[in-house]
């Protein structure tokens, strides 16, 4: 068997080589189960199967039933008509037999010519009656014999009497009338009649029964398979919520649990049909999922602590690197002092000397601030940032009031916020709102309003604003858009904001133009404690 | 003319019926091959034959039908038919192939012979020529003969003092014969008894074959129209009157078939019907008859034992 190729063979090959990779436990008795056990699939098709042939039975033996009802009324209808026609050609031999007696007796004409008319049309009736009763033999015998008593009757007895009356007179045909001889042929023909009426009511009366029984047993037949067909319709129902539904529901509840991020859990695997191979599918989901959790939590370990580390790197390098500067510009201002009237031309180059380390500690101090910025413990609080705008204020109350800006503080409510670095970046965007300003006297106004879930706060200048397409670059680190002689700094104050604001879990953005002023936004979580109430502070300087 | 088209017309008739059925279906094959199957007759149509209304005729037609059918012929009898006017005419017409007639009664009221022939030989060939020129054969006739007669009871008889038909004239008032009906119209009956006997004082009452001599027993009737070899005049009950100016004439029975039937058969059906008609003599008919009568056995029955005793419906025999 293994060795011709037949598809049959190759599908169970197939079918057993699928179970072996597949299956977790491939020992060959697990395999001979799987090919052995009925899938779901099967048991499906094969109730559907059965359900729709009992339909069917049921069905077929209610269109059984049903035409054997109509061709019962048929036949039934045939019988009828066969009756009546049998009855009409009785009463048309009577009245043949009177109206020749009558004319014997009369000698009118008119008696001789309807029954003349009468015997003339007996042969197509009785053919007619042959054919009405063609379905059962008996019947056609009887209808023969009926034909030829007929005849007979019209042959032997009726033209003959006619003759008479033209060949031997009236008188001579009357005594013949006397004889009987028509009036028993009659009655013979009339018996047979009878026989033939009594036989084609029980003909009737049998197909009446035939069909009544039939009809029973095929309504027996449809109850019986319609009930057949609840009990399997109930027994698939119960199948499917007890073997499907259920286990499906048991999965559908451990992938809800899954994505509560439970990554333990599992479900039972014991069935070997599609439910069992989706349990195993889930399985081995979630235990991929819990795998790459974990290597998930591994790697982010690892990023924190070479980020930590580099912090650590940066912060002493920058600390380590302030003292030899600081060295070098305390011997250079000594030298400055002690030679200061001999040489001239040597003063300079220490003036060189000294600039160019101040401006190295200001960038090393800058780089010292952002890499702090937002690391460490922060202090989250409820902070009210009415407040939090007016220390701002204070500290850059000498560049204001240089500059000679206006700045307008409007309604400002309470965030979730670290109160030393939130001041920070009130005092950088203010601060370079002072700092780039036009030709006109610098306006500043600070405002906050609602944004969904967040507050929207807003630094708005009249400055020399910037092109829109510079609005992502200025927020990296050491990034200027103007030369040092123009606008003085490192760069490093917005890249802080937004380490800030990134921290505090909000985002901070820019709009603006060149010579239409900007627009600092960011935002910032409502606080816990007091929801939505904006703390009144006015400030102006 | 007409003879021979009514003839088509009623043997097309059950042709077309048969038709008509077996094309739906019916069973009537079998009957179709009946006629075929046969070996002996050339023709496809059953021998039709006719018998009167009255007990030796029934007799009659029995005989012959189960002769003929034991030498293998398809035979149709169509039984009580009534008086010889009718039975006659249906054979002339076509609708019967033979029947058996009483050689003095078709000359009287068929032939409308009134030359009463002396001796039943010349008789027969009188009427025998008379058929003969209908197309008709008159096979011999029987050895028995059996004349209409006038019975009366015995002590009717012995009252009145009669012997003989001429008798009756001495009566005075009305007298009733009980007979069948045509006997009124009839030379062989009131026409001829006025004619031949003077007899103008008779009135007839008709009656059922069956019911003559109860209605002579019962004294409803002086005299009853009655044949020689009834059964019921074998013992002393009756009188019959004698004929001495021949009347009644010969009382012999003889087969008239139609030539057509007599030529489709071939010479087989002559001798099968000549056995049975040879066998018939007086004795056994009126013994045939009384048994039908007197004992009230069916005719059928009474033919049967007849045809056994005398070896007629064996298939190869010739009768004795």
């Amino acid at each position: 068997m293994g060795s011709t190729p037949t598809p049959g063979v190759v599908s169970r090959t197939t079918l057993a080589g699928r179970v072996e990779f597949s299956g977790p436990r491939d020992q060959g008795g697990f395999v001979l189960r799987r090919s052995l056990r009925t899938q779901i699939t099967t048991r499906v098709v094969a109730l559907s199967a059965a359900a729709a042939i009992l339909l069917g039975a049921a069905l077929v033996s209610l269109i059984a039933a049903v035409t054997s009802q109509r061709d019962a009324a048929r036949v039934a209808f045939r019988s009828q008509q066969a009756l009546s026609l049998a009855n009409q050609l009785e009463k048309s031999l009577l009245s043949i037999e009177t109206g020749l007696n009558r004319y014997v007796a009369t000698r009118e004409g008119r008696y001789l010519r309807a029954t003349q008319r009468d015997l003339a049309a007996y042969p197509a009736q009785t053919l007619r009656l042959g054919r009405l009763v063609s379905d059962d033999t008996g019947q056609q015998r009887r209808v023969q014999a009926l034909a030829e008593a007929i005849r007979d009757y019209d042959d032997i007895w009726a033209q003959s009497l006619i003759d008479i009356t033209i060949e031997d007179g009236f008188e001579e045909a009357r005594s013949q009338v006397q004889t009987n001889g028509g009036r028993s042929r009659l009655d013979e023909v009339r018996a047979q009649f009878e026989t033939l009426f009594e036989r084609e009511r029980a003909v009737i009366r049998a197909r009446e029964d035939a069909a009544e029984r039939g009809s029973s047993r095929a309504i027996a037949l449809g109850i019986g398979g319609l009930g057949l067909v609840i009990v399997v319709g109930v027994g698939f129902t119960l199948y499917l919520r007890r073997s499907v539904l259920r286990p499906v529901r048991r999965v559908a509840e451990a992938t809800g649990r899954l994505a509560a991020g439970d990554l333990s859990t599992r479900v039972p695997t014991q069935r070997e049909d599609e439910l069992g191979e989706l349990a195993r599918g889930f399985n081995s989901m979630a235990d991929s999922l819990e795998r790459g959790r974990e290597e998930l939590e591994h790697s982010n370990a690892e990023l924190t602590r070479s980020n930590a580390e580099l912090e650590q790197f940066a912060s002493v390098t920058s600390h380590d690197l302030q003292a030899p500067l600081t060295t070098i510009s305390m011997y250079a201002e000594l030298l400055e002092r002690r030679r200061g009237e001999q040489s001239d031309g040597d003063l300079d180059l220490v003036d060189g000397i000294r600039g160019a380390t101040q401006q190295a500690r200001t960038l090393i101090r800058d780089l010292l601030e952002y890499s702090r910025a937002g690391r460490g413990n922060l202090n989250v609080e409820d902070v009210p940032a009415g407040v939090v705008v007016e220390q701002a204020l204070e500290q850059l109350a000498g560049a204001i009031e240089e500059s000679g800006a206006q700045v307008s503080v409007g309604d400002l409510p309470v965030v979730r916020a670290d109160r030393v670095n939130l001041c920070r970046v009130f005092q950088n965007l203010i601060g370079n709102a002072v700092k780039f300003t036009g030709e006109d006297t610098a306006h500043v106004s600070i405002e906050a309003e609602r944004d969904n879930g967040d507050w929207r706060f807003s630094v708005r200048d009249n400055g020399i604003g910037m092109n829109p397409d510079h609005a992502r670059r200025i927020f990296e680190p050491f990034q200027r858009l103007h030369g040092e002689e123009d606008y003085p700094g490192t760069g490093i104050g917005l890249a802080v904001c937004e380490r800030i604001i990134d921290q505090l879990g909000g985002r901070i953005w820019v709009s603006s133009s060149p010579g239409e002023g900007s627009v600092f936004h960011f935002t910032l979580p409502v606080a816990t404690s007091q929801r939505a109430e904006p703390t009144r502070v006015g400030a102006s300087a | 003319m007409t003879a021979v088209r009514r003839r088509t017309l009623a043997l097309l008739m059950p042709l077309a019926l048969a038709a008509a059925l077996g094309a739906c279906g019916g069973g009537s094959d079998d009957d179709a091959r009946k006629t075929t199957d046969r070996a002996t007759p050339v023709t496809h149509e059953p021998i039709r034959i006719g018998s009167k209304n009255f007990t030796e005729q029934a007799i009659l037609g029995e005989l012959y039908r189960q002769a003929l059918e034991a030498k293998g012929f398809d035979v149709q009898l169509k039984a009580d038919i009534g008086s010889t006017e009718i039975i006659h005419r249906a054979l002339r017409r076509g609708a019967l192939d033979m029947y058996p007639e009483y050689v003095g009664v078709l000359l009287s009221e068929i032939a409308e012979d009134r030359s009463r022939p002396t001796n039943a030989k010349a008789a027969y060939e009188v009427a025998r020529k008379f058929e003969q020129q209908g197309g008709f054969t008159m096979l011999p006739q029987t050895p028995f003969s059996n004349p209409n007669a006038l019975g009366v009871k015995p002590e009717f008889a012995k009252r009145h003092n009669l012997r003989t038909i001429a008798d009756l004239k001495r009566l005075r008032g009305r007298v009733q014969i009980g007979a069948l009906p045509e006997f009124r119209t009839r030379y062989e009956g009131l026409d001829g008894l006025r004619e031949v006997y003077g007899l103008t004082n008779l009135r007839v009452t008709a009656v059922e074959s069956n019911e003559r001599y109860t209605a002579l027993d019962s004294g409803a009737v002086d005299i009853a129209s009655v044949f020689r070899t009834e059964g019921q005049l074998a013992g002393d009950s009756y009188v019959v009157l004698e004929d001495p100016k021949g009347l009644f004439a010969s009382g012999h029975v003889a087969p008239i078939v139609s030539d057509e039937v007599l030529d489709a058969h071939g010479p087989g059906l002559r001798s099968a019907i000549d056995a049975v008609t040879k066998a018939l003599t007086t004795p056994h008919m009126r013994k045939m008859n009384a048994a039908v009568d007197l004992l009230e056995r069916k005719p059928a029955e009474v033919a049967t034992e007849f045809l056994q005793a005398n070896n007629l419906l064996s298939a190869s025999s010739e009768g004795s």
